[in-house]
């Protein structure tokens, strides 16, 4: 008859149990300390684990977007320094015809501030940022406005056969001279202005398109992130900077001159009217990329927060554990020693 | 009586007390033997003096039932762990680096830079590569899964043919203890081969026992097939050699009767050959499903339409065996995260151009969306990531939410093998706990304590010392006896 009876083996291998266990839990327990997140979290959080992934991966996504956006935001600032660039040649263009309506400065200095303003026009409009022409619309792999002063100029050519062909002459003809007030007034109205504010524009000058670059901006929002060269405060400063440094190369008498000057006024008037309109929608873009990025970047660090919350411990309760499970082995280490010892056949002579 | 018989008493205690020493120094010996039944010996009185009548081995036919029931349910879960840490190392990678859903992850990262700077042909490039490294994680995922569900079936041809081996090694033992049994033999030895025998067999299968007369033992199986009964019946197994996604894999027959496989993280599964049938047939299965998913969702996102609405959509980016036609919605296909490659129109690698992707016309001419060539045109390219977030249809046969984003879609194929995992290493650590508990309880009430024993050894120390002094009185008095006649 035995009464609570234990075994010699069963001894032995419920320490050896017990220790493989402790041990196990340290090598785990001293990972989670070091790295603060929990040693497996597919086993520690189940099929919780998926909503992590997916937020693991949406952060990544979103940081994606922020990225993407600042060079949205890069170009829409280039072209914001473009547009102010050509407000203040505009406005240059303005105070120079102003100054020719009353008659104070010769000809050849309005014309000289033409030329120059629609080099300077071209130009701008042909800037190009990280390889692509800011002004394109979405053809940004082809410069979007041809050099007038070009002899192989298309617009150039184009402009030179519409003259003649309604007065019979070209520009630099001395029958220039007889051209009357109505006379120019009717030729800017009928064939020059279709070439630069109708669909002339497209065919002779602009190889832009109208279609603006999309971005999006964020996961359920896209904007316009690019202005193009057809919008039409661009086509009139450019029809006033064109027929003004072509026309006045002719010998035009005063009465052409003042239709020629007056019109461009107007038409210089508008275009500063038109870009600013195009500098605020650019601006208002760009606000919206900046808020973007900002919801975003908010948007990320709860994310973040999520994660940490899901997967992460406590590093200070896992050194703790970590202590007390090392206290708790050797305990088992000397108890081991101890009870080995312990044996009736010490104790027998 | 006289003198003679009390020294033939004597003479019988020394023989017990001598064979008594033999038990206990055998049961000293294996005291650290685990499968070893402590024997005691039975002394009867009988005229004149006592005598060893019967050797006790210590049993407990309950313990020893759910210990052989808790071993099976350890190594069920033990192996049903293990399988799913190989699926999950093997297929989703350390921290989930090769699975479906992070390259989805990369693929939409590379598409949106691409989105937004679609005159760039390095972006276009790199779009391209985050779709290879998709397809190669599909493509492995998938080899991996089908080379664990070959690997799995030769393990279980394997644990048949053990199964076999322990059942002919049973015949043998469950003879000799019938014969023994039958002649009054010590069976002791032949009884603790066979408990061993049965501890292995129940690592297999599930095993009940019947004991009839003499000693005879008829094992079934938990499901009620008979796996001996006076010789050990057929185990089959027809194992196959190479698997293909979709097709399944053969039943282990006991007597003929199919063994039914486990289910569940925290297995149902008792013994190793219904866990590996469970890990074969239905996660290994259930993960090329979702995978199979993945690529078809894949496929069906990327795939081309005519702007003009007249040609039939057909496979874009990710094209498959049967391409250019786009499978069927909410339909499974076999093998599909096998087959599934990038197209060739759009592979540099092949001579293919990466900026279909913005301009379209992978398909030809007539699904070419930018007819102008504009090289910012980005509409294509965030309409394909627009409908990578668009909820589609999923077969419900891949076991998981059938309406949802292919992005989620992927993580929850990750949720579902890591709540497997979860349920199974909850399970692994109680039924480890059993096992080892009922293991001890077993060894506590039939092993050997050698205190005890050492105790017992003085007793028979005490009681050999008695007897010699007995039968040295009797000589003396024999003496004075003989010296008296003399």
């Amino acid at each position: 008859m035995k009464t609570s009876f234990v075994s010699s083996s069963a001894i032995s291998q419920a320490m050896r149990y017990q220790m493989m266990r402790m041990q196990a839990e340290l090598v785990e327990k001293q990972q989670e300390a070091i790295s603060g997140r929990v040693a497996d979290p597919g086993v520690a959080l189940g099929a919780g684990v998926s909503r992590t992934v997916s937020m693991s991966r949406d952060i990544e996504r979103l940081k994606g977007l922020v990225d993407s956006n600042k060079l949205a935001s890069n170009r829409l600032s280039a072209t914001q320094d473009a547009l102010g660039q050509m407000s203040a040649i505009a406005q240059n263009l303005l105070s120079t015809l102003t100054s020719a309506t009353s008659d104070v400065v010769d000809s050849d200095i309005v014309r000289e501030e033409a030329v120059r303003a629609l080099g300077s026009l071209t130009s701008i409009l042909n800037s190009n940022l990280n390889g692509e022409y800011l002004f394109a619309g979405i053809n940004t792999d082809v410069r979007p406005i041809g050099d007038f002063s070009d002899p192989g100029s298309e617009a150039k050519a184009k402009f030179d056969e519409a003259f003649f062909d309604h007065f019979g002459f070209s520009q630099t003809d001395p029958a220039a001279s007889g051209i009357t007030a109505a006379a120019m007034e009717d030729f800017l109205t009928t064939v020059v202005e279709p070439q630069f504010l109708g669909d002339g524009w497209k065919e002779n000058w602009s190889n832009a398109t109208d279609e603006r670059i999309v971005t999006r901006i964020a996961t359920n929002e896209t904007a316009e992130t690019s202005v193009t060269a057809n919008v039409e405060g661009v086509r009139k400063l450019m029809m006033v900077a064109t027929t003004v440094s072509d026309l006045l190369a002719g010998p035009l008498n005063e009465a052409a001159r003042g239709a020629l000057y007056e019109r461009a006024l107007t038409l210089v008037g508008e275009g500063l009217a038109d870009l600013g309109d195009v500098q605020a929608q650019a601006g208002v873009a760009e606000n919206r990329i900046s808020d973007a990025s900002e919801r975003i970047t908010t948007q990320v660090d709860l994310f973040r927060k999520f994660v940490t919350d899901l997967e992460g411990v406590d590093p200070y309760e896992a050194s703790t554990r970590v202590t007390d499970l090392l206290t708790q082995i050797e305990a088992s280490y000397t108890l081991t020693a101890r009870i080995q010892q312990l044996s009736l056949v010490r104790f027998l002579p | 009586m006289s003198l003679t018989s009390a020294l033939s008493i004597a003479q019988s205690a020394l023989l017990n007390t001598s064979r008594q020493t033999s038990i206990l120094s055998r049961n000293v010996s294996e005291a650290s033997n685990p499968n070893y039944s402590r024997r005691s010996a039975v002394l009867t009185s009988m005229a004149p003096g006592a005598r060893i009548t019967e050797i006790r081995r210590a049993t407990d036919e309950v313990l020893f039932r759910h210990n052989l029931a808790s071993i099976s349910a350890w190594q069920a879960q033990g192996a049903v762990s293990d399988g799913l840490d190989t699926l999950q190392l093997t297929v989703n990678g350390a921290d989930n680096a090769t699975s479906a859903s992070t390259a989805l992850g990369k693929l939409q990262e590379a598409l949106q830079l691409y989105a937004s700077m679609p005159s760039n042909r390095t972006l276009a490039e790199s779009a391209v590569q985050s779709a290879r490294q998709m397809v190669q994680s599909l493509n492995q995922g998938s080899a991996a899964i089908q080379t664990f569900r070959s690997d799995t079936d030769k393990e279980i041809a394997t644990a048949v043919d053990d199964l076999n081996r322990l059942l002919a090694d049973f015949e043998r033992v469950n003879k000799e203890v019938v014969a023994g049994t039958r002649a009054g033999r010590d069976i002791s030895d032949a009884l603790d081969q066979r408990d061993t025998l049965l501890k292995k067999i129940s690592e297999y299968v599930p095993v009940s026992t019947i004991k009839r007369t003499d000693n005879d033992l008829v094992i079934m199986t938990d499901g009620g097939a008979i796996l001996f009964e006076t010789v050990p019946r057929p185990v089959t197994f027809a194992p196959t050699a190479a698997y293909s996604p979709g097709a399944s894999g053969n039943a282990v027959y006991i007597d003929g009767v199919p063994l039914a496989e486990g289910s569940g993280g925290n297995t149902s599964a008792s013994g190793l050959i219904a866990a590996k049938l469970q890990l074969r047939d239905q996660v290994a299965t259930g993960m090329q499903r979702q995978l199979d998913e993945v690529a078809r969702g894949l496929i069906t996102a990327f795939a081309e339409s005519d702007p003009n609405g007249t040609l039939p959509d057909a496979a874009g980016l990710f094209t498959w065996s049967g391409g250019p036609d786009i499978p069927d919605t909410g339909v499974l296909i076999d093998g599909l995260a096998g087959s599934i490659r990038i197209n060739t129109a759009v592979d540099s690698a092949q001579g293919g151009n990466p900026e279909l992707l913005r301009d379209g016309g992978i398909n030809g001419n007539g699904y070419i969306h930018n007819t102008d060539g504009a090289a910012s045109f980005s509409s294509l390219l965030r309409s394909y990531g627009e409908k990578l977030d668009e909820p589609m249809d999923f077969d419900a046969l891949a076991g998981l939410e059938t309406t949802t984003t292919l992005g989620a879609f992927s993580a929850n194929a990750i949720g579902w093998l890591e709540g497997l995992r979860k349920d199974a290493a909850s399970g692994l650590e109680s039924k480890e706990a059993l096992a080892t508990r009922t293991a001890t309880a077993l060894s506590n009430a039939t092993g050997v304590n050698v205190d005890e024993e050492m105790s017992l050894l003085l007793e028979l120390e005490h009681s050999y010392e008695a007897t010699a002094r007995l039968i040295r009185a009797l000589d003396e008095m024999l003496g004075t006896l003989l010296e008296a006649a003399g």
